[in-house]
């Protein structure tokens, strides 16, 4: 099992395609021109920047119309060197459209299947993530996260033993909407985790404050949902302003995509972004975001103070 | 920077797990399963209308609760569950209200011997029902999403529940009237922000509806209001 995940991380690392740094600390894919990835601390394994997430937009049913459309949103994801792709049981049908997307492009090997598991836990937990990993057609995951820390002691300890057992290679724990923050930094000091995944976008920067610092001290990689606030975000400035000249100068910025992406990445400790969208035209904006540069710290400000002004 | 906490960061779209073309295509494909059984299940809103105006309200009711209990397993348990994990929930609903309609049907109770033409309730009724019958399958095609995207009484439920309204306006009086109407109204009201989230320009239209059924309702439950009708005999 060992000897299999090593051949795994490295078939990873060789389809991220990280090359030389180009000056940047954590590395360059060669494969989409530039996407960037960063290692995540408890491996030094490479994580390509801008992954996807799969609520609202994967939850397709059965149509056979939209799990085409769907297959052609991933196909373009890793068609630019994408990697994590997160999703959830509460996601109504997303576990089953992506694995019907992944068995018609082939199990792509640049794969990073992120998982939940949610309340009520009550013993389910094997069962959950046995279930989940039939409906991706997978035998293994590489990340098991705790779906809002839900029963979180009693999945975490689950985890633990189908991480030692190599079912799952990472596990973690999961807020988003800003919810349960006191705890989940409660649990992110005292348990060993390899991932929290915590909204963070350029509207709502509260985790900067407490969680990213600790997730940066005790080695955690974080993933930021709800890049875009549900959408709305990235809606509401497509149709009021135009990518402002200052941001095109200082790292390249072209779309609103590349502003709200790179501010996030750009930020030390986060590990990767989640965009989720069901076009293929909005799935290569995301994916072009993760291309250098990035924006450096005091850009950061700025873009932070332009949109608290509009 | 705005600022979250556990209360005011759920939003609206929060608890809608599926995004506007899914929804619409989940609609379409149930007009493409069923076709032609539009143009039965048309027919028989029009019959229901005609019973319940003609005083013949058990047997409107009577005609109505299959419709429910289809629309609670074709609709809902069959393909919205495969969307919502309240789909299942959302059938048992309707298969819920499809007893209460035979119920109500079998003993009567509350139904309308003859509607008053020109009162209140029963023009609201007739409006509500022509709405739901005739408005909703031509959303569609007048906003340009084609014939196969229409919405039809029988089949999908935001018409069928607002035909049923519509009906229950007419034809049944008092308690049992509210009581007929509360499932419908509820259905229409979340349909109507699941379409708002969806930025479906017809959302505001459903409310037109609840707020006209509910003030019809309420009218009709002044005292006095009610002496155009007796209730039928069993």
């Amino acid at each position: 099992m060992e000897g299999q995940t090593l051949r795994r991380q490295f078939l990873k690392l060789l389809g991220a395609g990280v090359v030389s740094a180009w000056g940047f600390p954590w590395g360059v894919s060669a494969h989409s021109s530039a996407l960037q990835t960063k290692p995540i601390p408890s491996s030094g394994e490479s994580l390509p920047v801008i992954g996807m997430g799969t609520w609202r937009t994967f939850n397709v049913g059965n149509d056979q119309e939209l799990l085409a459309a769907r297959t052609q949103v991933l196909k373009a994801f890793f068609a630019s060197g994408g990697g994590l792709v997160d999703s959830s049981p509460m996601y109504g049908s997303a576990p089953d459209t992506l694995g019907f997307a992944l068995k018609q492009l082939g199990m792509p090997k640049t794969l990073f299947s992120a998982e939940k598991v949610w309340s009520p836990a009550g013993g389910t937990t094997r069962e959950q993530v046995a279930s989940l990993a039939d409906r991706w057609g997978l035998k293994t995951f590489d990340l098991v996260q705790v779906h809002n820390l839900d029963d979180w002691q009693e999945h975490l300890a689950v985890l633990r033993e189908l991480k030692a057992s190599g079912f799952i290679r990472y596990l973690g724990i999961t807020t988003s909407h800003g919810r349960r923050h006191q705890e989940f930094e409660q649990v992110m000091a005292t348990t060993e985790l390899d991932f929290a995944q915590m909204t963070y976008n350029i509207t709502h920067r509260e985790v900067e404050s407490r969680l990213l610092p600790l997730a940066k001290e005790k080695g955690v990689a974080v993933i930021a949902n709800r890049p875009y606030d549900g959408g709305s975000l990235i809606k509401g400035l497509k149709h009021r302003e135009k990518v402002p000249e200052w941001a095109t100068e200082a790292f390249g910025c072209r779309t609103w995509a590349d502003f709200l992406l790179k501010f996030i990445v750009s930020h030390p400790a986060v590990n990767c972004a989640i965009p989720a969208t069901s076009r293929v035209e909005h799935m290569n904006e995301n994916m072009a975001a993760g291309a250098a540069p990035l924006p450096d710290a005091s850009t950061r400000q700025r873009m932070a103070a332009y949109i608290d002004s509009l | 920077m705005r600022t979250m906490n556990e209360w005011d960061s759920y939003q609206l779209q929060d608890f809608i797990p599926f995004s506007a073309d899914v929804y619409f295509r989940l609609l379409e494909r149930v007009s493409e399963t069923f076709w032609p059984l539009q143009l039965f299940s048309l027919g028989l809103g029009v019959a229901v209308l005609v019973f319940a105006l003609r005083g013949k309200a058990r047997l409107a009711l009577l005609l109505l609760a299959p419709v429910w209990g289809f629309v609670g397993v074709a609709f809902f348990a069959q393909r919205y569950a495969n969307l919502n994990w309240a789909g299942h929930v959302l059938c048992w609903v309707w298969i819920v209200q499809a007893a209460l309609l035979v119920m109500l049907g079998i003993s009567g109770r509350g139904a309308a011997h003859r509607a008053g033409l020109l009162s209140g309730g029963t023009i609201t009724g007739v409006l509500v029902t022509l709405v739901g019958l005739l408005m909703f399958p031509l959303l569609a095609p007048v906003l340009g999403s084609g014939w196969t995207q229409a919405e039809v009484f029988g089949l999908h439920p935001d018409p069928t529940a607002i035909v049923s309204l519509g009906v229950f306006l007419i034809a049944l009086r008092g308690w049992a009237q509210w009581l007929a109407c509360i499932i419908p109204m509820l259905w229409i009201s979340f349909s109507a922000l699941t379409l708002q989230v969806l930025e479906a320009p017809w959302w505001p239209a459903l409310f037109a509806v609840v707020a006209a059924a509910l003030g019809s309702l309420i009218g009709q439950s002044h005292p006095g209001s009610g002496r155009p009708y007796r209730r039928s005999s069993r």
